[in-house]
């Protein structure tokens, strides 16, 4: 170990780090932190309530359809559920968990303190858990949203959409897409300019490129969803005519814009994914990962070619023959880049010695669930193929097999990879093992059947069919294998509860060939997380650092402060002072909620909300200098 | 296209399981970093290009299929399809042919010809699709859409609403009717027929309970004063397979239920529970089986 | 990967702010403006997008919108960008008093744009709710707006700080910020100024 290690530091340094950086004790501590590792704990542990959540409402679904002509939920619920269960998963957790691992480990993966924002942090944590409570409360009342978590209209209009159902809806997606913009910016300015001195660009880990490309998708995709669900609010709230053509309005402007975000969504999720895979295949079969260059350059495209196939989507509202060809074109390409990196892991798999704990089996999970998901993805790609599965159960299996292959997978094993460095404590292997088998086998035998149910001409959104169609029995198995994924869930809830209850602690590394710097510090990290920030010698930090680990020296430690560094280089250039707890974006982030939510009864609440949010934002930015500060007067300069 | 994307299924997954399962050399050299980059620089080339390769055979394919698809055909006649929540209008537009009728539900093409179909909607977003004859397309309100049906041998073809348009969207079908060209031109015939006029007393007195009850507020008879157009048109009824679009076959005990209580075979509809007497129902049943 | 011999770093010499793209608030900044530029962009698209609807623009029995409110309110934007360019030069030499003045002149700035923005409303000439037409343009102009507030609310704020409270060096990097933004907002407007106002003339 070296002097990075929270082991080998001065005990004089360390505590007046932790003087300084720790939380306040209690309640109180608890709503004021802004420390990234609390605030991404939370964030990951509301977005995985919310996977539980989404995946009980599937288990109705599957509930539903197992038998024809069922009467397990009538239409009405029926519809509330699927558009909770498409909303959930998309908004509420696939998102914002990945944000919250980037929030949580790109901090402490670069070598810094904190991210760029602590309490413009805290705030979007905030925003995102009120919005979602906002949804839930509205569903348990008995209007959950019932038009489909794309909501086209006219159907979730102010004509179709009853009640406050959509505008609920349509306030819950502009709450969840503050705080993903929020989060984007934070994981964009702390990669930037927080990363330790010398890890250049060019050194940065690959999880790290993984996550600043999804944080500049974020922030080019989500204010296109924003706009868009607020004017189909202002329609239902003040006879806006965006979208009815009676008076000019296009209903096909809905999802022009609606996919210029939900596609690239996708890829939002999908690209820290790769993050994950490439960190866990790294240590687990100790080899550097193959075609570094190839590897980001793939990234990158991946992020913009994911802003050239929303069209794709819309293929069966007679879109012109030479506009759908470059959208087919452009859908295909993917599966270049997508292919390279393909190419690159096996190599990697391939040249090293890899060994079978469960991060690593997820992996294994993750590439033969994926590519299914991914070749189908390629023959929805052509128009005439499309137009016979569009909105089939083929659609439904591919695009299960495309996020839970090339997103849940990665995730769990992310889970299991990263568990001691959050808690502290290992997961068990054994129910670990379980946890993937289980998990393998339901996604299979729930999802693949859905294909030939495609094939077989049944449409989605369905709440029943008639038996002479023939479609019990694969419905039957569908819901035997989702049956199998609620069984390995409650494994891996078993084995969280069992851990913290009684498992020992975890030392820095448990995996012991680990190459990043969060595996340098404590498990769970200290509040400062370094208590001296190393200096990066090479790509895989802690393969690639001298015997006795250079480290940078001289930030102050009666205050918080960060060492900000140059963009492409990391050269520290100066200290940054960052701000100590508050409760400050708490109490503004329920003024915002109070705001949006009022927006669902009246226009007047964005008058009102003006005032109500803006004290206090003004509060939370008022100065408050220690001594030793430096002051400037009129008579300074 | 099924067949080459297993191809590529089993030689990616079959390198990836061969290079995780391989036996590896107990050498302390093969535990030192990677050394051989340029096999594998190779390989991942060759995996690039190829993959590159057949992306272009599908794309060449795909346009080829598109462009078939999508040629210019001359149509025997024009049909308007017009969405409603839940259930389908569907007029046989003259000049094209003698006369304009409306039906519902059902579609009647000639088989062999193509006919061309122009979308339309009033209140949300459809989606017509009859998978044995061709793919789907949208019915958007202010959009002007279309597709050609054509079915190469008769048959009845089950037909489906593919875009979520609310509660009752599972249960908003429809069938196309491909007859050979003579049976065509006989439905037809028959379609553009005023509806039958009662005979008998029961018959008659079905009439009656059909004008007087809320029957008459949204359907419409051919050659009775019922005239409104909220509902299917009923003036040959009885001459369709199926009631409730699509959902159930078009027999008296169907029909029955239909009339009396629709709101628990398709919850939401707008169909009205009716109360009427069981021998205003057995009339108005004669009635309506009568409407060929 | 190539192994250099690295030494421990001092950094206590390393000055405690800095302006432009080497400071953080900065970035956070620019990325506010990416994401809220985009809303703009999103507004465009609709206004461009809904205009295909309608055999004429803006649609028959709706007047074109006047412009003498909307000139006013560019000659006014275009008035205030040296003064803004004039206070980030003197927030950047930490001058106080030069930050001060540039300020309240942002907040007195601010307060007129709203003002016109008021009068820009109804110089629309429709509402919200008659066509597609109105709603559109209106979307526009309540995107910007909620710019403007914002602008409004972050000025006084600093001005506040520097009047009242404790003045610290990063706070001039606030006020380079705001003029950073400050750019934004009036060249934004101008360009949409152009499309909602003036290019309904062009047809």
């Amino acid at each position: 170990m070296t002097a990075t290690a929270s082991g080998q530091a001065p005990t004089a340094l360390r505590e007046a780090l932790h003087e300084v950086w720790a939380d306040k004790p209690g309640l109180v501590g608890w709503l004021t932190s802004v420390d990234h590792k609390s605030i991404g704990k939370r964030y990951v542990i509301t977005a995985f309530a919310f996977f539980l959540l989404g995946g009980l409402e599937a288990a109705v679904i599957r509930m539903q359809l197992a038998r024809p002509e069922n009467h397990v939920v009538g239409p009405d619920l029926y519809d509330q559920l699927f558009t909770m269960h498409g909303t959930t998963m998309m908004f509420l957790f696939a998102v914002p968990v990945m944000t919250a691992m980037g929030l949580y480990l790109v901090p402490l993966m670069i070598g810094s303190r904190d991210v760029a924002f602590p309490r413009l942090n805290a705030y979007g944590y905030y925003v995102y858990l009120i919005g979602g409570l906002f949804l839930y409360s509205g569903f348990f009342l008995g209007s959950g949203p019932d038009a489909g978590w794309f909501a086209y209209t006219p159907l979730s209009g102010p004509e179709f959409g009853i009640g406050k159902r959509m505008d609920i809806w349509a306030q819950t997606v502009t709450f969840t897409e503050i705080a993903g913009i929020i989060a984007a910016i934070e994981i964009i300015v702390t990669i930037f300019k927080q990363r330790a001195p010398g890890m250049s660009l060019n050194r940065m880990p690959l999880f790290v490129w993984s996550m600043l490309i999804m944080a500049f998708m974020i922030l080019f995709a989500m204010p296109w969803i924003a706009v868009d669900s607020q004017f189909l609010a202002m329609d239902r709230l003040m006879q806006t005519q965006f979208f009815n053509q009676a008076e000019g309005g296009d209903a096909l402007l809905w999802q022009h814009l609606f996919w210029f975000f939900g596609h690239p969504e996708v890829y939002i999720i999908f690209i820290p994914a790769l993050g994950y895979v490439s960190t866990i295949i790294s240590t687990f079969t100790r080899r550097e990962i193959f075609g570094y260059p190839a590897m980001v350059a793939a990234l990158i495209v991946t992020g913009f070619l994911g802003f050239a196939l929303w069209v794709h989507h819309m293929f069966v509202t007679s879109i012109p023959q030479i506009g759908a060809s470059f959208f087919t074109a452009a859908s295909a390409m993917i599966a270049i880049p997508t292919g390279v990196q393909f190419f690159c892991w096996i190599a990697t798999i391939w040249e090293g010695r890899p060994r079978f704990q469960t991060p690593f089996l997820f992996m294994l999970g993750f590439f033969l669930v994926f590519i299914i998901g991914g070749l189908s993805g390629v023959m929805v790609a052509s128009v005439p193929f499309d137009s016979q599965v569009h909105d089939t159960f083929f659609i439904v299996a591919h695009l299960h097999y495309v996020l839970l292959g090339g997103a849940v997978f990665p995730l769990w094993g992310a889970f299991y990879y990263w568990f001691p460095k959050f808690s502290g404590r290992m997961l068990s292997e054994t129910l670990g093992r379980w946890n993937f088998a289980l998990f393998f086998i339901g996604v299979n035998v729930a999802f693949f059947p859905m294909h030939l149910l495609g094939l077989n001409g049944m449409p989605r959104r369905v709440y029943t069919y008639i038996a002479e169609t023939g479609w019990g029995d694969l419905n039957l198995l569908a819901t035997l294998g989702a049956v199998t994924i609620a069984a390995s869930v409650i494994v891996f809830l078993v084995n969280v509860a069992r851990t913290l209850a009684a498992a020992p602690h975890a030392p820095d590394d448990p995996w012991e060939t680990s190459s990043t710097l969060e595996w340098a510090v404590s498990s769970p990290p200290p509040p400062y997380n370094f208590a001296e920030l190393p200096v990066v010698e090479g790509r895989y930090a802690l393969w690639d650092r001298s015997a006795e680990q250079p480290v940078v020296t001289g930030l102050r430690t009666d205050q918080r402060e960060l060492l900000i560094t140059t963009l492409l280089d990391a050269e520290p250039d100066h200290r940054h002072r960052t701000p100590d707890p508050t409760i400050w974006p708490l109490l503004a982030a329920l003024a915002t909620g109070i705001t949006f939510i009022a927006l669902v009864y009246t226009p007047w609440a964005m008058v009102i909300g003006a005032v109500l949010i803006a004290a206090p934002l003004i509060a939370w930015g008022w100065p408050k200098p220690k001594p030793g500060d430096p002051i400037v007067t009129e008579g300074t300069s | 296209m099924l067949w080459i994307a297993a191809a590529v299924f089993v030689v990616v997954i079959g390198t990836l399981l061969y290079g995780t399962f391989r036996r590896r050399p107990s050498s302390p050299e093969f535990e030192e970093r990677p050394t051989r980059k340029r096999g594998a620089t190779r390989a991942i080339a060759a995996g690039a290009v190829a993959t590159l390769l057949i992306l272009f055979v599908y794309l060449v394919f795909d346009f080829s299929v598109g462009h078939a698809l999508g040629a210019s055909r001359r149509g025997a006649f024009e049909i308007e399809l017009i969405g409603h929540r839940w259930w389908w209008e569907v007029r046989y537009l003259a000049p094209a042919l003698p006369a304009r009728i409306t039906t519902a539900n059902e579609i009647h093409i000639p088989a062999g010809a193509p006919v061309l179909v122009r979308l339309r909607s009033n209140d949300v977003i459809h989606s017509l699709w009859v998978p044995d004859l061709t793919g789907k397309r949208d019915l958007i309100p202010g959009k002007r859409t279309s597709i050609w049906l054509q079915a190469a041998t008769p048959g009845v073809y089950r037909g489906q609403c593919a875009e979520f348009c609310g509660q009752q969207h599972a249960k908003m079908a429809l069938l196309v009717v491909a007859d050979s060209r003579a049976d065509f031109d006989r439905w037809y015939a028959g379609q553009v027929a005023s509806s039958a006029v009662p005979t008998d007393s029961v018959t008659m007195r079905g009439r009656q309970v059909f004008l007087e009850n809320a029957c008459a507020l949204c359907h419409a008879v051919r050659g009775t004063p019922a005239a409104a157009t909220i509902g299917p048109d009923l003036t040959h009824l009885a001459s369709r397979r199926t009631i409730g679009a699509g959902l159930l076959q078009n027999t008296r005990g169907n029909l029955a239920g239909w009339v009396l209580d629709a709101q628990s075979i398709k919850p939401g509809v707008d169909m009205p529970p009716n109360h009427l007497t069981p021998g205003d129902l057995q009339a108005l049943l004669a009635y309506l089986e009568t409407l060929r | 990967m190539t192994r250099e011999p690295a030494a421990n770093i001092d950094v206590a010499a390393l000055p405690s702010a800095a302006f432009g793209h080497r400071a953080i608030t900065w970035w956070g900044t620019l990325g506010f403006m990416t994401a809220e530029g985009l809303t703009l962009v999103v507004c465009v698209v609709a206004y461009i997008y809904v205009q295909r609807n309608f055999p004429r623009w803006p649609p028959p029995g709706t007047p074109l919108p006047s412009i003498t409110i909307p000139l006013i309110q560019i000659a006014v934007m275009l008035a205030s960008v040296p003064v803004m360019a004039w206070t980030s030069r003197a927030a950047r030499r930490l001058d106080l008093r030069g930050a001060r003045l540039g300020m309240l002149l942002s907040g007195i700035f601010a307060v007129a744009f709203c003002v016109l923005r008021w009068y820009e409303f109804q110089a629309l000439n429709a509402r919200w709710d008659s066509t597609a037409y109105g709603s559109v343009a209106w979307a526009v102009l309540v995107a910007h707006s909620t710019l403007l507030v914002t602008q409004v609310f972050e000025s006084a704020t600093v001005v506040a700080i520097l009047y009242r409270g404790p003045v610290e060096p990063k706070h001039f990097g606030d006020v380079d910020d705001s003029c950073l933004y400050w750019y934004f907002l009036t060249g934004g407007w101008i360009l949409l100024s152009l499309l909602v106002f003036f290019s309904p003339r062009l047809h």
